[in-house]
């Protein structure tokens, strides 16, 4: 039997012993999942990425332009010292100012109006002939799911009937979509147990 | 042995339970009789309509821990790209998900006898996933000069020809998060890529609305998804093995939940009387 197969079926089964009680086999199991975790990411970006996209650049080729990563990354590590943490914010701003202008017009056209539109669209269609009674059944619940549930969260609406009724609504759709993801949930869960112990059956003890 | 008994608790009978739901099946592997659902069928046309030789793009955007219901549903899809000769470039946008994804392509590479370079590539990592899929808008082989061996992607067969998105007839995102609806806001909305995606289950509902409006081309997620897919390609795997299994524990937790409420309802009932 290979080592790499004894040690995951000894780790799986630290890992579930948990379900007992907590006890040290358990906690052993799950420090070194985080230690190795963090030390295959720590190694990977250093090989992956500080060594060919700045180190190398820099110091071996002599690239120059690399030097302003560099001092950047130089900049933002002094936040660990206290009386020098002031000099990384400007690098912080940096990040914070690029990531929101290269991500806020995205996602707007991504998620709001792409959204909106395929939420509408489907009624431009409807004289056509190409709707069925049940696709437009399904194309009205969606819509005033869509509708109730904006309504759910814009808190400061009127407190009149007609919003409390339309956010009475929006719980429902809520509900409904908690539900299903609660449902695929515990299936997806239920997968990784299957996962485990169709690796400790098979892999392990060679029953399948 | 009565001591150890003692410490037992009805919690630990629900485990058992469900242990032994999704143990038993295994046993027995019995192959339940299902058929595909439209979003399955609509990603395997998908994948099958394109000529041999397109590039497809595979993200591994997945964490160690969702390994388990990953595996079968990318072990499926790369069987399905490499049956096509669709050349694959492979990459991670996820750390952990980097040297499981090299492992589960090039295992499928080397059971369908393809070469590494001509047939498919594994590029590896890049962090900042914002960044990479921008990146890869503007030059894949700019922000890929080497793979994940450290070996030169210039001359590679597999990626001659790839500049950026134009030339990817699509992009596949394998994902246990919401790694596609970032693929959705740069490589989609803004370059036009065509995206489908691989999930597990938990993520389905949350990205559904994205199917809905053509954002992404095709959705399969979960043990069923896998499952379906096996199925229409004709070859076993993990999906169609576990189905059984995932029946059976789910039966088994909604009568635990059944009994739980009706055993709480009884109980309630004779403190009031």
């Amino acid at each position: 039997m290979a080592i790499a197969t004894l040690a995951a079926a000894i780790v799986t089964v630290g890992i579930f012993s948990f379900l007992y009680r907590d006890n040290p086999f358990y906690r052993a199991c799950e420090h070194l999942l985080i230690g190795l975790s963090v030390g295959f990411s720590l190694v990977l970006l250093w090989n992956s990425v500080l060594i060919p996209k700045l180190l190398q650049p820099l110091f071996v080729e002599g690239r120059l332009p690399a030097m302003i990563p560099f001092v950047l990354s130089l900049l933002m590590l002094l936040r660990l010292k206290s009386s020098l943490s002031y000099m990384s914010k400007p690098v912080l701003a940096l990040v914070i100012g690029s990531g929101a202008g290269v991500s806020i017009p995205a996602m707007f056209e991504a998620r709001v109006l792409r959204q909106i539109a395929a939420s509408v669209e489907p009624f431009g269609v409807v004289g056509d002939g190409s709707v069925s009674a049940l696709m437009l059944l399904g194309m009205l619940i969606s819509l005033v799911g869509v509708v109730t549930v904006i309504v759910y969260f814009f808190y400061t609406r009127p407190d009149t009937k007609a919003f409390n009724g339309a956010s009475q609504i929006g719980i429902y759709f809520l509900m409904v979509f908690f539900g299903a993801t609660y449902g695929y949930t515990v299936t997806s869960r239920l997968t990784l147990l299957i996962g485990r112990i169709e690796f400790l059956l098979g892999d392990f003890l060679h029953l399948l | 042995m009565s001591k150890l008994l003692s410490t037992f608790s009805a919690r630990h009978l629900v485990f058992l339970a469900v242990l032994l739901a999704a143990t038993v099946p295994l046993l027995l592997n019995i192959r339940l009789t299902h058929t595909a659902s439209d979003e399955t069928k609509r990603f395997y046309a998908n994948i099958n309509s394109l000529p041999s030789g397109s590039v497809v793009l595979i993200s591994f955007d997945f964490e160690a821990s969702a390994f388990a219901e990953i595996k079968p549903l990318a072990d499926a899809v790369l069987r399905h790209c490499f049956r096509q000769n669709l050349r694959i470039i492979g990459l991670s946008l996820f750390a952990e998900g980097t040297a499981l994804g090299e492992q589960t392509l090039s295992r499928i590479a080397i059971e369908k006898g393809k070469t590494y370079g001509i047939d498919y590539v594994y590029l590896g990592f890049r962090p900042q996933y914002t960044s990479a899929i921008l990146a890869i808008g503007e030059s894949l082989p700019k922000e890929f000069p080497t793979d994940y061996f450290g070996a030169a992607t210039a001359a590679m067969p597999v990626l001659s020809g790839v500049i950026n998105y134009d030339q990817i007839a699509t992009v596949i995102s394998i994902t246990d998060g919401g790694m596609p609806t970032y693929w959705v806001d740069y490589a989609v909305t803004r370059y036009h890529a065509r995206l489908q995606t691989v999930l597990t289950a938990t993520m389905a509902t949350s990205l559904y609305p994205y199917v809905s409006s053509g954002q992404i081309q095709g959705l399969i997620a979960g043990l069923k998804g896998a499952a379906e897919y096996e199925l229409l390609l004709n070859e076993a795997g993990g999906g169609g093995r576990g189905l059984l299994a995932q029946s059976v524990s789910q039966i088994a937790i909604l009568a635990i939940i059944i009994v739980g409420n009706v055993v709480g309802y009884l109980g309630r009932r004779r403190k009031w009387q």
